[in-house]
């Protein structure tokens, strides 16, 4: 009886460890995303195929961060468009691309000459980029709250004075 | 003359009184319900005692006390203590097989009969009674209380050898008799098929046993020892019942009410001079406590044994499982997660599986033996979806090995062996596999206190359209006694491991749009790996076992996220996997015994440096058992770390397939046992209630799939 009275300070000390309930439901929310608006400046570049407001968990510093980072596509801009307004809800490019609550470093409009999209980072030119201040070289966060729509991410794409391209 | 007769009949009639001498009777039987001849039975306290005869009966005559306490024992079980046993009654007693088996024979390691103190390799053995006290339905529930072994949902992992790739490809190999269970197209391992109530014990060889076994055994190897025929006809009668309780959160409960769950199984066993015969059927069912998640299964077996004469002998054995079951892959969310997501929900699986296997033993004479083996596993799974998905695979096997023994100082073992697997599939395509190896193992005992082994296997297989590829992979291994208690032992060798079909052909959707697709460039996984522990064992009081690991694998297979938002089998350029292991088994007293072991394990993607997927760092277990006479009671725990990795593709965006799938937590389980051994109209009757994850801590295994919740049960069981 001694014995088992010294292990149950053992037995007690585990199982209090486990007291807490472990995974918990998450809390309740709404429909949650990002809406805003693409203004084009300039003259459409020939032969595009594609245009897409792209999101990147991350700024791209290498090649494969472009395929690594990669986050949400938004639905193909119509080519030759002055302006287009989006939400990311009612306009996303495949409903099984989603995204989630967080922040995100880098939201862009990319154009694509492929037929098909694709990760890889030579098919893609960046045109326009959501930035501070219209300053195309800092590139502004986007800030998704759960169960929020985050509005005004508007991107000015201006074909006569092109973002700075990451890395190819 | 009249006085004197008078004193002398009240005379005797006192002495009588004070010297009134008492007989004491029992029945002493094995958990199989089998005498214990030569039992020792002893009275507490004094001189007296006696031994069990051949059907186990006992007579305690000539005692003087009317109260005693009696103590049992036996080579090979616990000894047990009944106290305040009464003369009128009859004493019965059912011994239980010692937990400590210090002196074990196992025949995995190195394929021949070998004490378990003389092998180069981690090895633990483990005893099926746990099984049936602890109420548990499959052989995996057990191996997640075995430090060292991880179970991700049902994939095994040794010291980190596998994450989870659901159930395509293993990294463990598991056998029957020696006879691998893995199932032609994904390779995966169904613990339904294994016949627990045939089990004698399991042996598992923690560490690659390529050397011997080829690929699959790149992780280790369970091998699961079926029971030799019993002597005399023996049945089993065993049924369960139980309920899953309300989920821990309102939120959750999806049907409001308890879940059940129920199982029942007969067992007989009888041998004549030289024919001997177990038969088997199991059904059991389980509504789950999760939605679309449950299970009806029906499994048949049956053994024969003939013994030609005493040299030699033949095992036939066959298994057939007929399962049902619903499809659950992920949770809808955490606020619905035992629900699966709705385009999922009403998904289900029909299959049937076929497992048959021959071992033929001869021993030429003292010094050669061979055995042939040779196994067909047949299986067909239909799954019913959006999509309906099948798949049949043929896999047929042979092997012959040969022991021979030069003299006492060196054993040889070498075999060769042939197997080839043929698919028709919807999702893996159609591909064919052959392969044959020939392998062999030296051992030394040329110093004294040394054994040193040497082996080498070399395989050539070819899968379908891949190039035919062969392997080498040797392996050395050393063990010294430096006294009678304490073991070191060291080992280095290679291993390698092949892609399965269903990781080179399959492409099936998974759900969400997500496709996996096919990798036609896939190649082998080779290892290298190293090995160091220490044992200290003193009779059957304690035993400490420390091991340090590591192993380096090159074009380590893994699931991955391609660029095109498809999941693809790739080779990890580089992974190693380090650790360190502790183990503990200690008989407190003849009562009280506990056990345990610790694991710590650094597994990393070396070209990426980042941890290795479902890998927890640190994860410990520890069990008591306290077994006052007739009754027990037991208590286990175990513990993993958070894992640092998972399958963030599923989980992030742009996929973001298993919403709230990053929620994961370290893993805190606490099961208890109550049993009680008796015996109804002179049948033995075991009685056990059980409850799993006491606590109803919530946990995951697998990313969007919450382990079982808090579960109760009972159990009867009769042998007759």
């Amino acid at each position: 009886m001694k014995n088992i009275i010294k292990i149950i300070p053992v037995l007690i000390l585990f199982i209090s460890l486990s007291c807490n309930k472990g995974i918990e439901p998450g809390e309740p929310t709404g429909p949650f995303g990002f809406s805003g608006k693409v203004t084009f400046v300039g003259k459409w570049p020939a032969g595009i195929k594609r245009t897409h407001i792209v999101v990147f968990k991350n700024e791209i510093k290498k090649v494969e961060d472009f395929f690594n980072y990669f986050s949400f596509i938004v639905d193909s801009i119509p080519n030759g468009a002055k302006e287009f307004k989006y939400n990311s809800i009612d306009n996303p490019f495949n409903p099984n691309i989603k995204l989630t609550p967080g922040i995100y470093s880098y939201v862009v409009v990319a154009q694509s000459k492929t037929p098909e999209i694709t990760l890889i980072r030579s098919d893609w030119n960046v045109v326009g980029v959501y930035c501070i201040n219209g300053d195309q070289n800092k590139p502004k966060p986007l800030i998704i709250n759960q169960g929020q729509i985050t509005t005004d991410v508007n991107i000015t794409v201006d074909f006569n004075n092109p973002p700075p391209q990451p890395p190819m | 003359m009249k006085f004197l007769i008078k004193f002398i009949l009240v005379y005797f009639f006192i002495v009588s009184i004070n010297y009134s001498q008492n007989t004491f009777k029992g029945k002493i039987i094995n958990q199989k319900g089998e005498p214990v001849l030569g039992a020792s039975v002893i009275v507490l306290g004094s001189s007296s005692g006696t031994s069990a005869d051949e059907n186990g009966f006992f007579v305690l005559s000539n005692i003087k006390e009317n109260i005693i306490d009696i103590q049992i024992s036996a080579v090979g079980y616990e000894k047990r203590i009944i106290k305040n046993v009464q003369p009128q009654k009859q004493i019965n007693v059912i011994l239980n097989e010692i937990s400590i088996l210090t002196n074990q024979i196992v025949v995995t390691a190195g394929k021949f009969e070998q004490n378990i103190q003389d092998l180069t390799v981690s090895t633990v053995v483990l005893s099926p009674e746990i099984i049936k006290k602890k109420n548990y339905i499959t052989l995996d529930e057990l191996l997640r209380n075995i430090a060292g072994i991880q179970m991700n949902l049902e994939q095994v992992s040794i010291r980190g050898s596998s994450g989870y790739s659901k159930g395509a490809g293993a990294r463990v190999l598991v056998a029957i008799n020696g006879l691998p269970i893995y199932s032609g197209d994904n390779g995966d391992i169904v613990w339904e098929m294994i016949p627990t109530n045939d089990i004698d014990r399991i042996e598992i060889i923690k560490g690659p046993a390529s050397s011997l076994y080829g690929s699959s055994a790149i992780g280790g190897v369970i091998n699961i020892i079926t029971k030799t025929n019993t002597k005399n006809a023996l049945t089993n009668f065993r049924n369960y019942i139980g309920f899953y309780d309300k989920p821990a959160y309102e939120v959750w409960d999806w049907s409001k009410s308890y879940r059940k769950f129920f199982g029942t199984e007969l067992t007989h066993s009888n041998s004549s001079d030289k024919l001997g015969y177990t038969f088997s059927i199991k059904k059991f069912d389980n509504d789950s406590y999760r939605q679309s998640d449950f299970y009806k299964r029906i499994l048949g077996y049956t053994k024969l044994n003939y013994n030609f004469n005493e040299n030699d002998n033949i095992t036939f054995f066959a298994n057939y499982l007929n399962q049902n079951r619903g499809n659950f892959l992920y949770w809808k969310d955490s606020r619905n997660a035992l629900v699966p997501k709705d385009e999922e929900n009403g998904n289900t699986v029909k299959s049937n599986r076929l497992f048959t296997g021959i071992v033929y033993h001869n021993v030429f004479d003292n010094n050669l033996s061979a055995d042939f083996k040779a196994s067909y596993y047949k299986t067909k799974f239909t799954g019913y979806g959006v999509e309906i998905t099948t798949s049949t695979a043929d896999l047929f096997r042979t092997e012959a090995i040969a022991n021979y023994k030069y003299n006492d100082k060196m054993f040889f073992t070498g075999g060769i062996e042939f197997s080839t697997a043929n698919i028709s599939s919807n999702i893996f395509k159609n591909p064919s596999f052959y392969g044959g190896a020939g392998y062999f193992q030296l051992e030394f005992h040329q110093i004294k206190n040394l054994i040193a082994t040497f082996g080498t296997r070399f395989d050539l297989m070819k899968l379908d359209t891949l190039n035919v590829k062969s392997a080498i992979t040797p392996r050395l291994g050393l063990n010294y006694k430096i006294d009678n208690n304490l073991v070191l032992r060291s080992s280095i060798g290679t291993g390698f491991r092949a892609p399965t079909p269903s990781e080179v052909f399959t492409t099936a959707g998974v759900g969400g749009g997500v496709d996996v697709i096919e990798n036609p460039n896939l190649t082998y996984e080779t290892s290298l790996s190293f090995e160091t522990g220490l044992n200290y064992s003193v009779s059957n009081q304690y035993l400490l076992d420390a091991a340090f690991y590591q192993t380096d694998y090159n074009n380590f297979i893994e699931p991955n996220l391609t660029k095109e938002g498809d999941i693809q089998f790739i080779n990890l350029p580089k992974a190693r996997i380090q650790g360190f292991e502790f183990l503990f088994d200690w008989k407190i007293t003849d009562e009280l015994k506990i056990n345990g072991g610790y694991n710590y394990m650094w597994a990393r993607d070396l070209n990426k440096k980042i941890a290795m997927k479902y890998r927890p760092k640190n994860s410990f277990n520890f069990s008591a058992r306290y077994t006052p006479s007739q009754f027990e009671f037991g208590i286990d725990y175990r513990f993993s770390s958070k894992v640092e990795e998972i399958d963030n593709a599923l989980v992030q965006p742009p996929l973001a397939l298993v919403t709230d799938g990053e929620k994961r937590v370290p893993v805190f389980v606490t099961d208890l046992l109550f049993g009680y051994n008796f015996f109804i109209m002179n049948i033995p009757t075991k009685i056990f209630f059980n409850v799993k994850n006491l606590l109803n801590y919530n946990y995951v295994e697998f990313i969007g799939n919450i382990a079982p919740i808090r579960n109760f049960t009972l159990s009867l069981e009769f042998y007759f």
